[in-house]
């Protein structure tokens, strides 16, 4: 389940100018934006990770120089069936990119109030006008 | 995903119908769940419900349709094939998958989800509209989806009518129906030069996918992405074990990969050793040649590429273009295997031609390239996937994938928070059970079936067929064959229901007659889907050459356009309206200057220009989230009540 999580973050990202205004504290913004934007700036550096991770060890370790006149299939390295740079290089980053995944689903990001849309709203009211009419239909 | 058909005889191979019966099997599927979601939409507000499901999707129904309308035809024709051709370097080429999910649902999910709700959008210029308070906006985001979705849409029935024309190729009832119908289109002018096989397959899988979707809304679309999801999962989990239990192993088969020899083209002078008469077979595209040489165990082996056309009495034929196979391991692997084609051993390969690779260094034979990086290339010294692109492929398909507007409509119909966080994790596994088993199935595919290299495209039938025919299950086949329909399928249903949301509710609704009448809207809706189905179907009879070209292109522009001006829309209180049109503008520009530079640079609209080598979307991204930072500051803040409305607590 998620962590429990203040609220509120500090407003320091948050620059909100409206001229004829103060400028508004944290507690003031809604708790769904805060806990989007905070949960989207931690995917963002999960994606730069990924990328790092994988295309720098893979180019340093899979990537045949541009002079090779050569290539020795005997010493070509092999783990678990792939080439140890793919294994390294994208089979293994992509199970943690999968158990950060899950620790990002299960155990950080918040449940949070969608809200509801107009057309919700009216459905609601639709639904309650019909319940009071079968309702004095019955009496 | 040049597709080209094919006459391999892959499903005669397999003894069965099976292609027509998955073909109308899906379709009857198809069509009854377009009529169980019909009836949804006589209780419940009529464009909500046909547009965007209610935003009533739950997990399941949530997960699967994003996931399998991301995942285009793409990914099971072209994908292979360039696995085929490249070898293990696709492993990096698509590893940026390892967090699409993440990134595509996770970085705007829940902050879209939430602000649609507040606007009471349907569309995703409704969001920006609303959200800025701008018809302007609403109306130039409307431009760009039709401007893009009409290429888009005429790109995938394409695809969808040759994927359907390479299943039914040996089908008796299919060729007889394309007999039948070349002879009535050979009196029409504008349609005689088109192939009747893939006019017939065109109107077979556009009627199937235009009335579904017209019938049926959005939840049409939804319940058939899920059942075209589960086929897609399920053609890869079978293939998986068989291609490995075939091939002996992922290590003998990566041992091999690495002593091959990317084959060369070239052309070859042919001469019977008996004059051939009128009953003489013909060279077929297809069939193989050797050419015994002194003291070498293994002859010569050459694949022909193209048909020749037989001449009684003529014994030499020159120039005929063929594909040579240079790694001994392939040419022992052909002259066993009698299910690689007849050899036709009574033709003499009396000279061949076949020069090295433009791109080929002397010194080196080219031993090894299918398990490093770069990856072979034919016409690039710098390999198939340099640095500078395997860079651009972790944003074009993890970044550019979080701006399709096709994946936020999407975003903005899940139910609640709980259903994106239990969404994403689903879509993570699906992806990583089909993605990376592709690229080791499709390289076992090098090593079981050499000389494809022409024909990759037909790659995933072909080694369904291979497969499930060796293993004693040929009724398999059909199912397997199924995955790619079932994803191009799935992606024509969502942009076609995009494109006819942008005229009804877009432009109709909220610019022409805001008081319309819910029958009205009701049957524009209807007739809007039809019309953009039918006038996107007449496109793809004639379509333009370059599909996999135009899908990039379009896949890169809308992200160039979208994702900036909608992350500051969402994320940032000081956007403005200035900022976000100026950035969607700019990202447009960018991104289209790039290809129109190719013009200039290499002679084509489709190569486009490369800034530091990077793909267009990186720039077209860049000048993007740049233009709309720069431009949201230097312009006024926005209205005070926009804001309080979309970031503030409401009581």
């Amino acid at each position: 389940m998620p962590a429990s999580l203040p609220a509120t973050i500090p407003a320091c990202h948050c620059e909100l100018a409206m001229p004829s205004q103060e400028k508004p504290s944290a507690t003031q913004y809604d708790p769904t934006f805060l806990h989007a934007r905070r949960e989207a700036i931690v995917i963002f550096f999960v994606w730069l990770t990924c990328m790092v991770w994988s295309v720098s060890y893979c180019y340093l370790n899979g990537y045949l120089d541009n002079d090779a006149s050569e290539f020795d299939a005997q010493s070509f390295s092999i783990t678990l069936g792939m080439p140890t740079w793919v294994f390294w290089g994208i089979a293994v980053p992509w199970l943690l990119a999968n158990v950060a995944t899950t620790w990002f689903c299960f155990a950080f990001m918040q449940d949070d109030d969608l809200g509801t849309s107009p057309e919700e709203l009216e459905a609601q009211r639709q639904a309650a006008e019909h319940a009071r009419r079968a309702e004095e239909t019955a009496r | 995903l040049n597709l080209t058909p094919v006459p391999i005889p892959v499903l005669l191979a397999a003894g069965s119908n099976a292609a027509l019966v998955t073909f109308l099997v899906y379709t009857a599927a198809v069509l009854g769940l377009a009529a169980m979601s019909n009836r949804l939409l006589k209780h419940k507000s009529f464009v909500s419900e046909y547009f965007l499901g209610s935003r009533g999707l739950g997990m399941w129904a949530f997960a699967l349709t994003f996931a399998a309308t991301s995942a285009s035809g793409g990914s099971f024709t072209g994908f292979p094939a360039k696995i085929y051709s490249h070898g293990w370097i696709l492993g990096l080429w698509i590893a940026s998958y390892m967090v699409v999910p993440l990134c595509a649902m996770g970085l705007l999910g829940k902050r879209l989800n939430q602000v649609a709700r507040t606007a009471g959008a349907i569309t995703v210029p409704d969001v920006l509209r609303d959200r800025f308070e701008s018809k302007t906006f609403g109306l130039v985001a409307v431009t760009l989806i039709v401007f893009f979705m009409s290429f888009n849409l005429v790109a995938q029935f394409k695809a969808g009518s040759l994927i359907l024309q390479i299943l039914l190729a040996d089908v008796t009832i299919y060729q007889q129906a394309a007999q039948w119908l070349g002879g009535i289109t050979h009196d029409i002018e504008w349609l005689r030069n088109i192939d009747p096989g893939y006019l017939l397959c065109l109107v077979g899988f556009g009627v199937a996918v235009i009335v579904y979707t017209t019938y049926g809304g959005f939840h049409a679309v939804v319940w058939t992405d899920v059942m075209q999801g589960v086929v897609m999962v399920l053609g890869v989990l079978i293939m998986l074990p068989l291609a490995l239990s075939l091939v002996g192993g992922l290590d003998f088969a990566t041992r091999q990969m690495a002593e091959m020899i990317p084959p060369r083209t070239g052309t070859a002078t042919l001469r019977w050793t008996e004059p051939p008469t009128s009953s003489t077979r013909p060279i077929n595209a297809g069939d193989w040649l050797v050419d015994p040489q002194p003291g070498d165990e293994l002859p010569r082996l050459f694949k022909v590429l193209k048909p020749v056309k037989l001449t009684p009495g003529q014994r030499e034929v020159e120039r005929v273009a063929v594909l040579e196979i240079l790694t001994p391991g392939d040419r022992h692997t052909v002259l066993q295997d009698t299910g690689q084609g007849k050899i036709r051993r009574e033709l003499q390969v009396v000279a061949a031609q076949i020069p090295p690779p433009a791109a080929a260094d002397s010194a080196f034979d080219g031993r090894g390239v299918y398990v490093t990086g770069p990856g072979p290339h034919p016409a690039s010294h710098d390999g198939f996937l340099p640095l500078s692109l395997a860079v651009s492929f972790f944003f074009m398909w993890a970044i550019s994938g979080a701006g399709q507007p096709s994946s936020m409509v999407r975003l903005m119909a899940f139910k609640d928070s709980q259903t994106l966080r239990r969404a994403i994790f689903t879509v993570a596994m699906y992806y990583s059970l089909i993605y990376f088993p592709l690229v080791l199935i499709f390289c076992c595919s090098r090593v079981l079936m050499p000389g494809m290299d022409q024909e990759a495209d037909s790659i995933m039938p072909t080694m369904a067929v291979y497969l499930t025919s060796r293993t004693g299950v040929p009724w398999l086949a059909g199912l397997l064959i199924a995955a790619p329909f079932a994803a191009v399928m799935s992606t024509v249903d969502s942009f076609l229901l995009m494109t006819s949301s942008a005229l009804v509710r877009d432009i109709y609704q909220r610019n022409m007659n805001p008081h319309a009448s819910v029958r009205t809207i009701k049957y524009l809706s209807y007739l809007a889907t039809l019309l953009v189905g039918v006038v996107a179907a007449i496109g793809a009879i004639n379509p333009p050459e370059f599909l996999q070209d135009i899908i990039v292109y379009v896949g890169s522009g809308l992200s160039a356009c979208f994702l900036a001006p909608m992350v500051f829309a969402i994320y940032w209180p000081r956007s403005n309206k200035a900022g976000c049109l100026a950035g969607m503008l700019a990202g447009f520009a960018a991104h289209l200057a790039m290809y129109v530079g190719g013009i200039f640079a290499h002679g084509s609209f489709f190569r486009p220009y490369r800034v530091l080598d990077f793909d267009p979307i990186i720039i077209g991204l860049a000048v993007s989230f740049c233009t709309t930072y720069l431009v949201t500051r230097i312009t006024p803040p926005p209205p005070e009540h926009l804001v309080r409305k979309y970031f503030f607590k409401h009581p």
